[in-house]
């Protein structure tokens, strides 16, 4: 059960005011997606749930929270002349459980990647070493922000394959991701967050419901009609004919 | 998990990054070079100096070891946070279950062991050169001041520079904090002392007169550099300049514990 987030503080310099007053519920063996636009709070609450924020009925320095939650971030890059695997170690090491690197290597496809110097690696390969990371001491909860960034799309079902199995074994999933074909078809739950407040929160079927959508609507259609956003509000719109340089191309091409 | 063992991770990280590279021939040229040089019999050296023992020499070296050893901390720990931070491996690192003052803990000791053991085999290797060109071997105590002073001082930069990484959002100004003030200690702290003299009224036309050196003993308190010449000195009994040694204690006791409370304090509380 997470509750009364409160991060805003009107002294802070931060950007946007937050999140504050989210009554969220995470289900074991359940997957919730986190859906919003862009500055929504889906990261800070990802954040919050993870510790690295102190907000009311939270405490950072709550360890045993830490212990039971493993977290994604949004594309980290992993850099260094340090192998995969003694990067992983590095961050094993801050756990005193007992860890399995070399099953955990196996699970996200590392295996032939192991000795590679991070430098080295592909965005895909990176994005499996953040999993990697989440996964060390088979955590309760997992917590992933925009994991599917990056990935091919073999990979990219490989991945909800495993979160999928992951949540028959037990762990909650929270998910953040704009790639939405693949949240719609992933997830149980869906929180929909705007400004810092979640709107909505329940089973696809259920929100179709309550926002009176029809059974074919999918998030894009429930981002709208909760949040009031009218696709034409967010549409991008070139100003003038001068900045259309593939059209210029296009013309080469002929 | 204790800080020792995460510290001993990261300064094994550290001293296989590609920057030892430079590091290593930098310390060695600066240390064992001025070693050398400076334990030939027929040395002829500025002003007053006098060498006349081992530890004279290792003293007068120091100055080398000053130039180069805190620039190798600068430039190992300049990236100790800030790089973490912008990659979003920090993020990473501070959701695992642990504490983030141990956390602080472990990265001031593994980016402080990186340029520590290197500089400590140098010195060691000093002292053989020393011992060949003079045939004089500085005594264990001598050797556990000059050993002090240096871990000390390798310790005050690592922690400001960590400091700096931690408030700096990229590279560029986490160089840009470590090096000014790396420049204000090395380089100009000179002109901070005639400036601060020239305010009491002491004249700054003889920097010999006894109320400049007094002037200068105490903005040598100030500056890690400085303090780091005044604990060798401690052990030399042609230098005074009438500084007492509980002062330089204390001095000594804040620099190492200000800046390192300040570390931990601060990455208690970032956001990555």
């Amino acid at each position: 059960m997470v509750r009364d987030f409160s991060t805003w503080k009107p002294w802070a310099k931060r950007a946007g005011a937050g999140i504050h007053s989210i009554h969220m519920e995470i289900n074991k063996g359940t997957i919730l997606g986190l859906i919003g636009p862009n500055g929504a709070g889906k990261t800070t609450l990802m954040r919050a749930i993870c510790g690295l924020y102190d907000c009311e009925g939270f405490d950072k320095s709550s360890e045993r929270r830490r212990r039971e939650i493993g977290y994604m971030p949004e594309q980290v890059r992993w850099e260094g002349n340090v192998s995969v695997k003694h990067a992983l170690e590095s961050i094993a090491m801050m756990r005193e459980d007992e860890v399995d690197l070399d099953g955990i290597i196996q699970t996200v496809g590392l295996s032939s990647k192991s000795e590679q110097i991070l430098d080295n690696l592909s965005q895909g390969m990176r994005q499996r070493l953040s999993l990697a990371c989440a996964l060390i001491g088979d955590p309760k909860i997992l917590v992933m922000d925009e994991p599917l960034n990056g990935l091919d799309p073999l990979a990219q079902r490989a991945f909800c394959n495993l979160l999928r199995s992951l949540a028959n074994k037990g762990v909650a999933v929270v998910i953040s991701s704009h790639q939405v074909a693949d949240l719609e078809a992933l997830v149980d739950r869906i929180a929909l967050l705007h400004h810092g407040q979640m709107l909505i929160e329940g089973t696809l079927d259920n929100i179709r419901k309550e926002l009176d959508l029809d059974e074919k609507s999918g998030i894009v259609e429930m981002i709208c009609s909760a949040t009031g956003i009218s696709p034409d509000d967010v549409s991008l719109q070139l100003s003038n004919d001068d900045m259309l340089p593939f059209k210029t191309l296009g013309a080469e091409e002929e | 998990m204790s800080s020792l063992k995460l510290g001993w991770n990261i300064m094994k990280e550290r001293m296989t990054a590609g920057r030892m590279m430079v590091i290593w021939p930098l310390l060695t040229i600066f240390i064992l070079f001025s070693s050398w040089g400076l334990s030939d019999p027929k040395v002829n050296l500025p002003a007053s100096i006098v060498v006349n023992s081992a530890y004279d020499v290792m003293y007068v070296a120091s100055a080398f070891i000053l130039f180069s050893a805190t620039m190798g901390a600068v430039l190992i720990s300049f990236d100790g946070i800030s790089r973490d931070r912008l990659s979003g491996v920090l993020e990473v690192k501070l959701s695992q279950p642990i504490n983030r003052s141990m956390y602080a803990r472990a990265l001031l000791i593994g980016h402080w062991g990186a340029i520590f053991l290197p500089v400590m085999v140098l010195n060691l290797f000093s002292v053989l050169i020393i011992w060949y060109r003079i045939d004089d071997l500085i005594t264990i105590d001598e050797f556990f001041i000059h050993t002090l002073a240096t871990a000390l001082v390798l310790l005050w930069y690592t922690s400001i520079q960590l400091l700096a990484s931690s408030w700096a959002k990229d590279l560029g100004s986490s160089i840009a904090i470590g090096l000014g003030l790396w420049m204000i200690f090395t380089l100009l702290w000179l002109v901070f002392t005639t400036v601060v003299a020239g305010f009491s009224g002491v004249g700054v036309d003889d920097l010999n007169s006894a109320e400049f050196v007094k002037i200068d003993a105490f903005m040598d308190l100030l500056s890690p550099n400085g303090l780091y010449h005044h604990i060798l000195e401690m052990h030399l009994d042609n230098v005074d300049r009438g500084m007492s040694p509980l002062n330089v204690s204390l001095a000594a006791i804040v620099w190492s514990v200000l800046p390192a409370y300040l570390l931990t304090r601060r990455i208690e509380r970032i956001h990555p």
